[in-house]
């Protein structure tokens, strides 16, 4: 039986491009408070894959301890307020670093927006979806995931 | 008077120095003009973008910089029918400002140069070959059918990737001009997996365009790689002579009315 496990991946120390995100937004009269990103990795598995999170984990291509945290998500789907920018026509990887991981069929990569209001609240839909339509997405080739 | 060629650098640009020496050599007025003063842009007749990781690529490749202060008057000229051209992330800029194909409003991308195929960077000499009737690029002036220019493409996103409509807009308004050839003009699979093969998107006035590979490393002998340069070994004169890729920058300066040497 087949699952998807999905990883976020974020950064401990700042986030130099979130933060340049943040600027163009604001250069775009787009209200943004502060930008959040964030790797996510999901993993198209045969079922019982023991200890995915430590594979996971020992790839540096993925997670640097140093510098980023790896948490599993509950959920295949972005959490509330979040948005995820995936490319249209990606062929889902089979390997890591030319490295294949027993048991994992397909990989695939987004990465997570939420933006957040000076309060560190969600910012309001209409809001989210402007920086999207002109910004964080190219629709030419990505697609945005709510 | 020599028309007057701006070259603008954004932070992480890399390509510029050699672009103005190109361009130099084909007898343009060519400056650079950094990312902290816009406006200086207002005083020249054409742009040139060159290549580089603009803002590192943050967010898209060429993404932060189309929408950056520098990209105003650029984009402004533009619509004024200026000429622009866009090389290697200079071009994805113009595909991320909607500049090319130019199908849909300034700012809103209808087509990008998204990451290659396998997602790898790729650095590999090649040629590319006008599709296009010469009369439909005046940005290039003086080329004769199917005109051929070697380069160089070293890129991690250069694939024109489009929705399938939007391809046969391309295909259909005469946007595809260049696609990716062997040394005798014949159609080869482009590196990156490009869609039709493109190397190169104009827009509908064939004033702005926006070209994938780099002339400007193909644009002197010292350039080369192997046999060809082996065969001028020693030979100084020789080793600075302009290659092919100078033939590009020529043709943007006889467009521009320039006096053309190299």
């Amino acid at each position: 039986m087949s699952a998807v496990r999905t990883f976020a991946v974020t950064l401990t120390i700042p986030d130099n491009e979130a933060f340049t995100a943040y600027e163009t937004l604001a250069r775009l009269g787009i209200p943004v408070g502060r930008l959040v990103r964030a790797d996510v990795w999901q993993f198209e598995t045969d079922g019982g894959v023991e200890d995915l999170a430590t594979t996971v984990g020992s790839f540096e291509t993925i997670f640097n301890p140093n510098k980023h945290r790896l948490v599993e998500r509950p959920s295949d789907r972005p959490e509330p307020g979040e948005v995820w920018i995936a490319s249209r026509d990606e062929a889902p990887a089979t390997r890591v670093a030319g490295r294949p991981i027993p048991g994992v069929r397909a990989i695939r990569r987004r990465t997570s927006w939420r933006l957040l209001d000076e309060s560190g609240a969600d910012v309001p839909p209409d809001v989210r979806a402007r920086a999207v339509e002109t910004f964080l997405c190219n629709p030419a080739f990505q697609v945005a995931i709510l | 008077m020599s028309a007057r060629v701006a070259v603008p650098v954004f932070p992480g640009t890399n390509s510029e120095d050699e672009t103005v020496r190109a361009l130099h050599a084909v007898g343009l007025d060519a400056a650079l003009v950094h990312w902290s003063r816009p406006e200086e842009l207002e005083r020249f007749d054409a742009f040139v973008l060159p290549g580089g990781f603009a803002y590192e690529d943050r967010v898209r490749a060429g993404a932060v910089a189309a929408h950056d202060a520098l990209m105003r008057p650029v984009i402004a000229a533009a619509q004024a029918g200026r000429f622009v051209l866009g090389i290697c992330n200079g071009a994805q800029i113009l595909a991320e400002a909607g500049l090319v194909p130019g199908d849909g409003p300034v700012g809103r991308p209808t087509a990008a140069f998204a990451p290659n195929a396998g997602g790898r960077f790729r650095s590999v000499h090649v040629h590319v070959r006008l599709t296009v009737p010469p009369a439909r690029l005046p940005i290039l002036g003086g080329l004769t059918a199917g005109a051929l220019f070697p380069a160089w493409a070293a890129h991690g996103d250069g694939r024109l990737a489009a929705p399938p409509e939007e391809l046969d807009r391309i295909r259909q308004g005469g946007h595809l001009a260049f696609v990716y050839a062997d040394r005798e003009g014949r159609p080869v699979a482009a590196p990156n997996g490009s869609a039709l093969d493109a190397a190169a998107l104009c827009n509908a006035t064939g004033t702005v365009l926006a070209i994938m590979p780099h002339p400007e490393r193909d644009a002197w002998t010292f350039q080369h790689l192997g046999a060809e340069r082996a065969a001028v070994h020693g030979d100084t004169a020789a080793i600075l002579a302009p290659s092919g890729g100078i033939a590009f920058f020529a043709a943007f300066a006889r467009a521009l009315g320039a006096g053309v040497a190299a």
